[in-house]
């Protein structure tokens, strides 16, 4: 279970105390102290999750964010201590995987990240789901549209499999929340509205009018029927 | 104090009224000029035709002619007019038969004296004009009725004419003084609206520029008034904002402090392990505050500003009870679900605080309960503890009342802002919270919120 962890905040007193708390929680935790450093650490080195303040002189964690995102699907953590919608809202339509919010306890975020790092139980089954021309392969972490792999971050891939295993049935926000984010009780919804937004623009053909992850109002979600 | 009628209503009535009485007076000139035309035009002719007549039958009675009844037939040409001759012993009539008697004994002898006279009066219902003379040789009176019926109808007609004149500017003058006035006081009603925007929470209400040299100085002075107000409502939030920020980081570090302190309190022996102790409690319990009075400021600022969206509250309960109540609490809820509009976070928070405060003041929550209740989902959540004084029961949902309460803990680790957290969600969802007495003991803590439609 070691995991390890690159903790990105401008306030050297956090990043202490936060470290040696993450530490007895069992990650190795490395230490950034601006969006540049970060980046330039990632280059280098290579993490299990990043924690990302949002606040960053220079190259602000929404940057960083977003560079990070286009470069692959390492899953992100944004630690804020903003709680305001529109700025929970950008950071996760910047690419982040979960937030939380400042004052936060080393427990609490060591619960987020297993959540975020968890694989999938069971044993492996070569199961593929298909949609009209979406294929998914809950067990590989695949998918493919009209034969054409997309790339997923590991957070929508697990939103996308959990709506495929259901196979049509509607999967409410709740469970979403519990099965995805390891949220034992109500978590944010913004947080899965902004993630199945994310998901719907890099899988269906048209965002706007979703066959692939339908909307079930007042309860959930669902997969779109398979042919 | 009487109620005066609104302004718009003065003004139309005022204008209303004025217009009437100047149509009534040019209606009552008009009148006046053109029956009096009218009447003296129609006078004339018959005179002139009495004249002719009185001369034709003069000649007649001079020649003793016995054609003068035949003649008196010949002059009627009009089967509505009289020709009468009263003489001495006998009157003479032809035309439309109608009886001597009408014709007034005063005209008849002013004629006798010389003077012809004439008169209006009615004949057998038929508006007439009676011109009278006496004959050249004074041995009788030439009377003929010209009827009127004509001139009558013209008469009618121009006097009905006049009257819904009259009215029909009296009622335009109503309908022109109510528009002109609504228009006038247009601006007035559109300020009202902003400034009742304004007290609903929407610091963007403005009046739109007025070009009006009389209402512009009003928009301008209420424009900046608002605006000041937004800029010192923004200035209030980015402060609440900035505190927010600021006590949030040192108080991230402390948290974590203490939680790396707590795990090696073991080594910490004696009276450091202790003082120790009493660190990490009340770091935990001071960032609860923290928190719990960022939630609050916040609720203060925006008001309503967020979507509600349709949430079972049963189900609420029912999650709020799996994570922290023991198995065996009574849960009661009444189908249909439970619908409410709200905010999950919130209301998950309403729960929460309530279960906690039955834990930290009364021993735990014995039952919770969420039942339909007239048109509202009435959330109940009961303890078997000592009860909420009745002095107490409306103080204990007002910011930092703590132990004070019976059977309060001394070592109370609350915020001092659970309930007041409770009051201000239920607030903002529109619904009322209070407390009872248990029957058989203890406190009632009831949340009633307005049912959603299914």
């Amino acid at each position: 279970m070691d995991f390890s962890v690159l903790l990105v905040d401008d306030d050297e007193r956090i990043r202490q105390a936060l470290g040696l708390a993450l530490a007895d929680e069992g990650f190795a935790v490395d230490e950034a102290v601006s969006g540049e450093d970060a980046l330039s650490r990632l280059d280098t080195d290579t993490f299990d999750v990043v924690l990302l303040d949002l606040m960053l002189p220079g190259v602000d964690g929404l940057q960083v964010c977003r560079t990070l995102r286009a470069q692959g699907d390492l899953p992100i953590i944004i630690v804020t201590a903003r709680t305001d919608t529109p700025d929970v809202i950008a950071g996760l339509e910047a690419g982040a995987d979960d937030y939380v919010t400042k004052p936060l306890v080393a427990s609490e975020l060591a619960a987020r990240i297993r959540a975020l790092l968890r694989r999938r139980g069971g044993p492996r089954q070569n199961i593929s789901y298909r949609v009209e021309d979406l294929e998914i392969w809950p067990d590989e972490g695949v998918v493919h549209r009209s034969g054409q792999e997309i790339r997923l971050t590991r957070t929508e891939f697990r939103l996308l499999a959990e709506l495929a295993i259901a196979g049509g049935r509607i999967v409410t926000r709740e469970q979403l929340l519990q099965r995805v984010w390891g949220y034992d009780y109500y978590g944010d919804t913004r947080l899965l509205d902004v993630h199945i937004r994310r998901l719907r623009t890099k899988v269906e053909h048209n965002p706007e009018d979703p066959v692939f992850v339908l909307t079930v109002r007042g309860s959930g979600y669902k997969i779109g029927p398979p042919r | 104090m009487v109620r005066r009628p609104s302004l718009r209503w003065r003004v139309a009535a005022a204008l209303g009224l004025g217009s009437v009485l100047v149509t009534s007076l040019l209606a009552l000139a008009t009148w006046n000029l053109a029956s009096d035309y009218m009447l003296r035009q129609r006078l004339q002719a018959t005179t002139r035709q009495a004249q002719v007549n009185l001369r034709l039958v003069e000649e007649a009675v001079r020649t003793n002619s016995d054609g003068l009844t035949e003649l008196l037939t010949g002059l009627t040409t009009n089967p509505d007019s009289t020709i009468m001759l009263f003489r001495a012993d006998e009157v003479l009539t032809s035309g439309r038969q109608v009886d001597p008697a009408v014709v007034p004994d005063d005209l008849l002898a002013m004629a006798r004296d010389g003077t012809p006279a004439r008169q209006r009066l009615r004949a057998d219902g038929i508006p007439v004009i009676a011109v009278a003379q006496s004959l050249a040789d004074g041995r009788g009176v030439y009377v003929e009725l010209f009827q009127l019926v004509q001139l009558d109808r013209t008469f009618r007609f121009l006097s009905g004419l006049l009257i819904a004149g009259t009215v029909l500017s009296g009622l335009i003058g109503v309908g022109l003084g109510s528009w002109a006035s609504r228009r006038a006081l247009r601006p007035l009603t559109e300020l009202t609206a902003a400034a009742s925007r304004i007290a609903g929470g929407d610091l963007k209400a403005r009046l739109p520029d007025q070009a009006d040299p009389d209402l512009g100085p009003l928009a301008n002075t209420f424009n900046s008034t608002a605006d000041a107000l937004e800029q010192r409502v923004l200035r209030d939030a980015r402060f609440a904002g900035d505190v927010s920020h600021e006590l949030r980081s040192p108080l991230t570090t402390m948290v974590n402090a203490a939680a790396v302190l707590r795990r090696r309190q073991a080594e910490l022996p004696g009276t450091a392990g202790k003082a120790l102790s009493l660190l990490t409690s009340e770091v935990d319990r001071f960032a609860r505050m923290v928190v719990d009075l960022m939630e609050i400021s916040r609720a203060d600022q925006d008001a309503d500003r967020e979507d509600f969206e349709p949430l079972d509250v049963g189900a609420l309960v029912r999650g709020a009870a799996s994570l922290r109540l023991d198995p065996d609490v009574e849960i009661v809820v009444e189908p249909p679900p439970p619908l409410v509009l709200g905010d999950r976070r919130r209301l998950d928070r309403v729960i929460g605080n309530l279960i906690e405060n039955a834990e930290q003041h009364a021993g735990g929550a014995v039952r919770l309960a969420v039942l339909h209740h007239r048109g509202n989902v009435r959330l109940e959540v009961d303890d078997a503890g000592p009860g909420v004084p009745s002095d107490m029961r409306t103080q204990v949902f007002e910011r930092f009342t703590r132990g004070t309460r019976a059977g309060s803990r001394g070592t109370d680790t609350g915020s001092g802002l659970g309930l007041a957290l409770v009051a201000e969600h239920v607030r903002r969802h529109h619904g009322r919270v209070w407390i009872e007495d248990r029957p058989g003991g203890g406190a009632r803590f009831i949340v009633e919120l307005p049912e959603a439609a299914a």
